[in-house]
């Protein structure tokens, strides 16, 4: 049969009908995209009961209380717990990476040591405590501790062993805690300070970002969260005086932008307006006090803190009238300020009647130590770790033997990390407990896999911001996932060995028994549940520490022209931490491209040092340079330069490892007058074309 | 084309003056909808996030200089663009409840539905899943797990639904008449600022519903008729122009 071509045509159209009006294409179209997609690589669902847990972050420095979500006994998720008065509903994007977190590439899975050649050797557990007791024995008095964490009991173990063995070398990582602490000693205060900002009417935060990273953050974002209803006017203004339009700025209904390190000025303007306006303070030493305060006349806090003066006048006529007023300072990236920011602070809500009053300043009673060789906190806020190794680089005092990291980062997280890095080199024997391989363990000689806060138990005492007392227990939710043993159980087993009477035997009787000092039932703690108490610590002879005030201020350096704004995000992790796997995607688009982060300045700045955006900067002084590229932010006071903290990593893994640089480079220590403290919120840099 | 109505129909209000940008949110989404961490996050457009928070400025010299920050979920348009370019229905908006579904075995990748979104909310997903150093054990087993070379977007957390529904079957109480609450979204819930409400724009008792009728509350890009189900709340009016790119002369609406 012949086919002509209309025939054909014919056919062909037919059969494309035919094919198309069968499933047959349509299903095999399907399954083509199903099967392209079942790569045996891809990962699968693995289902179980669903079981939730109630505990306490260990990671998160905001202490932030959550659930965790198990599936099996797998933890899936980090959730918020509306019930536990540190979370209130909410999470920190820190403590919600949590449970990832323990599966991160950069933990250390087993004990390793630092061989000669500088790789590490994978050691048993008996060979690495053997190690560390010898060590120990061989330094004897000449050891040093330090510890990362503000809260925990493990803190009273830590500086016991060291002064069982004869140092008074116990030191806790720098943060807001020790400023606070010393000022209210200064005052002849017993306690702790808290801020109920839950209770106030006016909220003014002077440096401190509480929105961000400042305290118990999640509990002052609940305090903003309840006065800042959706689509209605605020019951609560909460103002932030800072040198960068930062989080907290961005949430608050005010910004304030005043000078980096300039807060206890700015604090004393405040002062100044409102004993003119008849305000006063029931203090042996208010005369003097008011005498310093009238020197900060509004046109000299605006030079010194380059504040507006109409701006400081409103705002303390706000504050004045305001009925539950409640003044925060702190420095903006929460560390590195004086003993003078938190007693201006304090003075102003003394100024306020604020002091012990409902959502105002409180002094928290804080439990009795309950190891008898220990610290307690207040001893512990004493130590300046920044000074003491400043001075062992002076040659003013010898160099320890050994030093003990306790989930502690200095070599990344101090100020000036290289020259800090420096003096530790120097000690022949250095031990890092770590969930991480951050850079000091790197420069340690062993590493000790500590189990993470979700695989050990642990505890948080009151921590610093919270408005009162508070204990609370961090209960392992899973198995550890590595080869780790907690720290204190290390300790206490070496402790014993070396003949240690630190009265207990196990972390857990410790635990107890701190738990019994801070009036907790251990029962309903081991359930998850928290104590919390509304007493406060009876005062006397309560002083405004006037005298510290004028000498820590009289000698303060003065800004220089250009200054550096480090700014913090809690997204970007801690020193202990570095960027959580899931959390560099928050980094947004110009702060960081490839492995180049970007700082930011205002038009009018960049002008001036001729830059433009996307231009490669180096910024550099007497502490050291980092590079970066130049982002135009107006949210940034002239002359200023706002870098992001939290890159420029040496260690860790993929997520973290190499992004950028760290500011902590260019923060260059200096000392307080009258209080000796190392302060490092004040820091010049000088900017040239990279 | 007509815009689809249900008579629930799941909505979203964020309130643009209470973000502050913190990226909980961000996170708790990856962990939830088991998205894969990448070494490398610093290049936004092969990047998958289900919600971006995107940073407005107001434009204005220091020291007049605002800010805010605008997370962005899909925005379960009832009219949505995405649905109709789909050669393959991948993707549709038939269910009860308004969201917008993504069948991802179904997906061929041809990506027309990331252009026809006006909000970038739809992500191609270029790289092969990795969950490096044991990370895939945190996986959650309510949301599968994405090969490369599919699409993927928010789906307001559907899975949540589908577990307060069996929840309420359960317990012998109506599916279709869930309290305020009883679901909500991985990002609603970690907020720390209560800044995102959830629940049903069609039930007047629920807070979603109040805040979306609020003269204070605008969607994105309105003026595209995409009638999407996210509402964005503020009483800055230099936030609301962003919105929907109102010229100067033009007065925001509300
Ligand atoms: S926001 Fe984009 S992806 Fe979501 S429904 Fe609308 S068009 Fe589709």
């Amino acid at each position: 049969m012949a086919v002509d071509r209309r025939g054909f045509l014919k056919f062909v159209a037919g059969a494309t009908t035919g094919v198309l009006a069968t499933p047959v294409p349509w299903k095999l179209l399907d399954d083509a995209s199903i099967w392209t997609q079942n790569w045996s690589w891809i990962p699968r669902n693995v289902d179980g009961a669903n079981s939730y847990v109630s505990t306490i972050s260990k990671l998160c420095p905001s202490a932030a209380g959550m659930k965790v979500r198990l599936v099996g006994e797998r933890p899936v998720r980090v959730l918020p717990d509306d019930n536990h008065p540190l979370s209130m509903g909410g999470i920190t994007a820190l403590a919600v990476a949590e449970v990832q977190l323990m599966y991160s590439p950069s933990r250390v899975k087993r004990p390793l040591k630092h061989a000669g050649d500088g790789a590490y050797v994978a050691i048993s557990w008996e060979e690495a405590e053997k190690m560390l007791k010898e060590n120990l024995r061989r330094a004897g008095s000449k050891v040093a501790y330090v510890s990362g964490d503000e809260t925990g009991t493990i803190n009273e173990l830590l500086s016991g062993m060291a002064k069982e063995s004869g140092s008074e070398d116990f030191y806790v990582m720098p943060s807001e805690v020790q400023p606070a602490a010393l000022a209210f000693a200064s005052m002849n205060g017993k306690g702790q300070l808290g801020y109920d900002i839950e209770n106030s009417d006016y909220v003014f935060a002077i440096g401190a970002n509480i929105l961000e990273s400042w305290g118990t953050v999640l509990r002052n974002r609940a305090a903003f969260k309840k006065s800042h209803p959706a689509a209605k006017k605020p019951t609560v203004k909460f103002v932030y005086a800072g040198p960068v339009q930062n989080n907290t700025a961005a949430g608050a209904d005010e910004w304030l932008p005043a000078k980096s390190g300039a807060e206890a000025i700015v604090a004393m303007g405040i002062a100044n307006l409102l004993i003119k306006s008849g305000a006063t303070i029931n203090a042996p030493d208010f005369a003097e006090f008011k005498a310093l305060a009238a020197q900060y006349t509004p046109q000299k806090v605006a030079a010194l803190a380059g504040v507006a003066p109409a701006k400081l006048k409103a705002i303390a006529a706000e504050l004045s009238k305001a009925q539950r007023p409640v003044v925060l300072t702190g420095s903006e990236f929460g560390q590195g300020t004086g003993v003078a920011t938190v007693l201006a602070g304090t003075a102003v809500n003394m100024l306020l009647g604020s002091f012990g009053r409902e959502g105002g300043v409180k002094a928290l009673p804080l439990a009795p130590k309950v190891i008898a060789s220990g610290m307690d906190r207040s001893e512990s806020a004493q130590k300046d770790l920044v000074a003491y190794l400043s001075r062992i680089s002076a040659g003013k005092v010898s160099k320890p033997r050994a030093m003990v990291f306790y989930e502690a980062n200095p070599v990344y997280g101090l100020p000036q990390p290289a020259a800090m890095a420096k003096v530790m080199d120097k000690v022949p024997f250095k031990v890092a407990f770590t969930s991480f391989l951050d850079e000091t363990a790197k420069a340690c000689d062993l590493i000790l896999p500590t189990p993470l806060g979700l695989e050990r138990f642990d505890d948080v005492e009151t921590p610093y911001g919270i408005g009162q007392a508070f204990y609370s227990l961090a209960r392992p939710v899973a198995p550890c996932v590595i080869d780790g043993k907690p720290a204190a159980d290390v300790l206490l087993s070496v402790a014993t060995q070396l003949n240690m009477d630190l009265g207990f035997a196990t972390f857990e009787e410790i635990l107890q028994a701190k738990a019994e000092a801070a009036g907790a039932d251990w029962d309903s703690l081991m359930e998850g549940e928290f104590f919390t108490s509304d007493a406060v610590a009876e005062q006397s002879n309560l002083r405004i520490a006037a005298d510290v005030i004028g000498k820590a201020l009289a000698a303060a350096p003065k800004a220089a022209k250009l200054s550096i704004a480090p700014v913090q995000k809690l997204s970007l992790g801690t020193p202990n931490t570095a960027i959580p796997p899931y959390n560099n995607k928050t980094i947004r688009r110009w702060e960081l491209q490839k492995n180049e982060m970007y700082v930011a300045m205002n038009g009018a700045t960049a002008r001036e040092l001729g830059v433009v955006k996307h231009d490669r900067i180096k910024l550099s002084n007497s502490s050291g340079s980092i590079q970066a590229r130049v982002n135009i932010f107006e949210g940034v006071m002239p002359n200023t330069i706002a870098v992001l903290m939290g890159f420029g990593h040496t260690a860790f893994d993929e997520f973290s490892k190499g992004k950028g640089e760290n500011v902590m480079e260019l923060l260059t220590v200096g000392y307080e007058a009258g209080t000796g403290q190392s302060v490092w919120n004040v820091a010049g840099v000088n900017v040239s074309k990279a | 084309m007509q815009t689809k109505e249900f008579t629930i129909k799941w909505g979203m209000a964020i309130d643009l003056d209470k973000c502050t940008g913190c990226g909980a949110c961000m996170v708790a989404c990856q962990a939830e909808n088991n998205l894969a961490p990448i070494a490398d996050a610093s290049n936004k457009i092969k990047v998958m996030n289900w919600i971006t928070v995107y940073e407005l400025s107001n434009g204005k010299p220091y020291p007049e200089h605002d800010v805010a920050y605008l997370p962005r979920p899909c925005q379960q348009c009832g009219h949505p663009p995405c649905v109709s370019v789909c050669p393959v229905i991948a993707t549709d908006k038939n269910e009860e409840g308004g969201i917008v579904s993504q069948v991802t075995p179904r997906c061929i990748g041809c990506r027309y539905c990331m252009a026809a979104c006006p909000y970038h909310a739809r992500y191609f997903n270029w790289r092969d899943p990795v969950w490096p150093g044991g990370l895939e054990k945190a996986l959650t087993p309510d949301v599968s797990v994405r090969p490369r070379g599919v699409v993927e977007k928010c789906t307001f957390c559907h899975h949540r639904w589908m577990a307060a529904k069996d929840k309420a079957i359960v317990e012998g109480r109506d599916p279709m008449d869930l309290a305020e609450g009883e679901y909500v979204t991985s990002c609603t819930e970690a907020c720390p600022n209560g800044a995102i409400t959830f629940g049903d724009l069609n039930n007047e008792e629920h807070e979603v519903a109040k805040l979306a009728s609020s003269k204070h509350a605008h969607r994105l890009l309105e003026r595209l008729g995409a009638h999407t189900q996210v509402y964005y709340v503020s009483r800055r009016e230099w936030v609301l122009r962003q919105l929907d790119n109102y010229l100067e002369d033009e007065k925001v609406k509300g």
